[in-house]
């Protein structure tokens, strides 16, 4: 009974903050003056600046998605499956642009290339005007949303080869070389993960404001964040975010269809051991020098040019005394948004992993459709829902930051502790209450400390993106609650190159340190007990 | 000329010793049953033939040919003219009976109404022509065993490898496809190293039983 009861009220929770603000601000949309009304949509329908729109967004997000499928399937194998040297620390480097706000990328593209950048007094005017024509637009867009969304299908497929049953691949070496074997074995059972990857790059690209905002690209974010920001205008704002909503239903409805049942659970295959490396051999140098140079190219150099532009002590300084209370209070909200989406989420894959209630499958899915949905949408619902006089205690507070953070990131978290729960044998809680042990000591003393890697790996992702979140937070802060990534996204305009390199550097460091201690204070204890 | 001839051949896993200088040589249409309990070496001497792992020591011949030698693979096994049954059977999930067939053929490039022969005729041998469209999950735990031994066998191999394939299966199965292995041993006239753990299944199976423990061949045999 108390699991039964304690399982509906999180339900009911996820119904509240995920749920009904999507629902507020369809209905707000489709109400003028009190009464129903499609208006706006047929203004939609009719506008050419949003057929416009449309055109971009789309075109945008499908050559993203071409480019990271077609280049991080490879990528992930040569990572995932090869003998490649330091391949752990590459994928480590590639991954970076993921776990950082995606403007950064932006920032130090433009501080490299731009008019005024490093490289002008290098290659003249001449040059700089051609990068910048091609940076602020269509194609820098692309490559910068490369850079970033390029981790999903490598990490995916990496993740997705781990699952194969290495026997499967042995009855292929039997007749043929590795490539007639990743072409006729391997590529077909790890489809499922690509088309994962292909459908996550494209409804992130699709809806990712502050690059194409940065870079001056009009696509449906820009237009929404712009319309609600600038103009106040929330039907217009509504208006350009119901299509991406409605292309983010499509999609999930389609990966409900065809792919739920094969992503669903990932286990690693019982005989890892004798999993395989296709040895590089004499290529082996040539692969390493061209995974090299890519890590260079996408990840480093940008990240070297932050460092370069913010060198001094003085930019420090000025960042600090201009954002270190943002710092702080991105610090803060980032710990308590993990936290509770490490709690939320544990409940909510218990639920979708057990089936405990017959309502599993609608659960998972609203979860993943809030956090495919754009980020401007979201923080348009949550205002439409709780910016009201008897919930300014929420609206009115950082509450309303976390209870963003909750609405689109449960997904993660949750999806993270189903996989976790489904490698532990369910005979571990039948035995606790076999002893007699309540369903809340079983999840206390049983499964959480069994799930306890999985929910250390929801707790990592749910600050990543907790502390990285620049679109919800910049529609609903409250005043004086502004975190870094929006501190910095409001410095941009005014702020100078060397001020907002520092404070992007800020931003990584507060990124990544606490992800590094977190992992390697548990693995250090390891290796001390071993000795 | 030995279809396979191992020589003191020596393998170790992180440290701990699978397999301690053994010899073992098989002959054209014979039916070597090895047997032994759990991790007494009797896998690794499968995957070393195939050629999935190197021995640390000793070398191992194929028709003659030296295939493997201290710690080197100097053949990798798409060379090696081997069948192989998996005691998982690794039917590939993705592909028909058909395909999982095909895929070998193809790849030794054979061309499509020579693949298509072949396929026929193995899968007729095996009584599973009916079923040639179907996936792997849509098929009974016997049904699957008989693809996995007609995937092996389709390419007409010299040396057949059986890893425990029969272990999963009821008694009334296991009886039956022995039947079956042995038929086809007759029609087809493979060589063959079955490995288990079953005495009786050994018993029924082998023109000679090794039996091995502890990484070292205890007793050799010709069966009754």
């Amino acid at each position: 009974m108390a699991k039964r009861g304690f399982l509906v009220f999180i339900v009911l929770l996820l119904l509240v903050i995920a749920a009904m603000p999507v629902v507020s601000m369809l209905l707000e949309s489709v109400m003028v003056n009190a009464r129903l009304s499609f208006a706006p949509y047929a203004g939609l329908m009719t506008s050419a600046h949003q057929w416009t729109l449309m055109g971009h967004s789309t075109a945008l997000s499908s050559l993203v998605t071409l480019l990271t499928v077609a280049l991080g399937v490879p990528l992930g194998i040569v990572l995932g499956k090869t003998d490649l040297p330091l391949r752990r620390l590459f994928a480590a480097v590639f991954v970076i642009p993921l776990l950082i706000p995606p403007y950064i990328i932006a920032i130090s593209w433009s501080d490299l290339l731009g008019r005024e950048g490093l490289v002008a007094p290098v290659f003249g005017t001449a040059f700089t005007e051609s990068a910048t024509h091609l940076l602020f637009g269509l194609p820098g867009c692309v490559a910068v949303l490369f850079t970033i969304f390029l981790p999903i299908p490598m990490l995916l497929t990496m993740i997705f080869l781990r699952t194969i049953d290495p026997h499967l691949e042995e009855a292929g070496r039997l007749v043929t070389g590795w490539r007639g074997i990743l072409k006729g074995i391997t590529l077909p059972l790890i489809l499922p993960g690509i088309l994962l990857s292909a459908m996550l790059v494209f409804l992130l690209s699709l809806g990712e404001f502050s690059v194409p905002n940065f870079l001056r690209y009009d696509v449906f974010p820009v237009e929404s964040f712009v319309q609600f920001s600038a103009f106040y205008d929330f039907r217009a704002a509504t208006a350009a975010a119901v299509p991406l909503a409605a292309i983010t239903l499509i999609l999930l409805l389609a990966e409900a269809v065809f792919l739920r049942d094969k992503t669903y659970e990932l286990h690693p295959s019982a005989d890892a051991g004798q999993r395989r490396e296709i040895e590089l051999g004499t290529r082996r140098r040539a692969w390493f020098v061209l995974v090299a140079v890519a890590a260079v190219a996408l990840v480093v150099l940008p990240l070297v040019v932050l460092l370069v532009q913010s060198a001094g002590l003085h930019a420090y300084t000025e960042a600090l005394s201009r954002a270190g209370a943002s710092l702080m209070r991105s610090l803060i909200y980032a710990v308590i948004g993990a936290t509770l989406l490490t709690f939320l989420g544990f409940f909510t894959g218990y639920l979708v992993h057990t089936k405990a209630l017959r309502v599993w499958r609608t659960v998972d899915s609203l979860t993943i459709f809030v956090f495919a949905l754009p980020s401007t949408v979201v923080g348009i619902g949550l205002i439409s829902l709780w910016n009201t006089p008897w919930t300014n205690f929420i609206y009115g507070t950082p509450l309303i930051i976390i209870v963003g953070y909750l609405a689109k990131y449960t997904a993660l978290t949750s999806r993270i502790s189903a996989a976790r729960l489904a490698q532990i044998s369910p005979s571990m809680e039948e035995a606790a209450q076999v002893c007699g042990a309540g369903w809340f000591r079983r999840m206390a003393r049983i499964v959480a400390p069994l799930a306890r890697r999985g929910l250390l790996a929801a707790w990592t992702v749910g600050y990543i993106f907790s502390l990285r979140d620049t679109g919800i937070t910049m529609l609903v802060y409250p005043a004086g609650h502004e975190t870094l990534p929006v501190r910095i996204f409001t410095l941009m305009a005014n702020g100078s190159q060397q001020l907002i390199a520092a404070l992007c550097v800020i931003m990584i460091i507060a990124t990544l340190l606490p992800v590094g201690l977190v992992w390697m204070v548990p693995a250090m204890r390891r290796s001390q007990a071993i000795k | 000329m030995s279809v396979v001839d191992i020589d003191s051949v020596s393998k170790s896993y992180d440290g701990e010793m699978a397999l301690d200088r053994v010899s073992l040589q098989v002959e054209q249409t014979e039916r070597v049953v090895i047997l032994g309990p759990s991790g007494c070496g009797k896998t690794t001497i499968l995957r070393l033939i195939a050629g999935f792992i190197a021995p640390d020591a000793g070398s191992i011949c194929i028709a003659g040919e030296l295939v493997s030698r201290d710690g080197r693979i100097l053949k990798p096994p798409e060379e090696r003219d081997l069948g192989m049954v998996f005691q998982d059977l690794a039917l590939w999930p993705h592909l028909s009976v058909a395909g999982n067939l095909e895929f070998g053929l193809k790849a030794k490039g054979m061309a499509r109404r020579q693949r298509k022969d072949a396929i026929d005729e193995m899968l007729k041998l095996v009584g599973m022509q009916a079923l040639a469209h179907r996936r792997p999950s849509e098929l009974s735990g016997g049904q699957q065993q008989r693809v996995a031994l007609a995937r092996a066998l389709v390419l007409q191999p010299k040396l057949l490898l059986m890893d425990e394939p029969l272990s999963s299966l009821d008694l009334d199965l296991n009886l039956r496809l022995r039947k079956e292995i042995l038929r086809l041993h007759e029609q087809l006239g493979f060589s063959m190293i079955h490995v288990t753990h079953d005495r009786d299944e050994a018993l029924e199976l082998a023109t000679r039983m090794v039996t091995m423990n502890a990484g070292h061949i205890e007793d050799e045999k010709a069966a009754r």
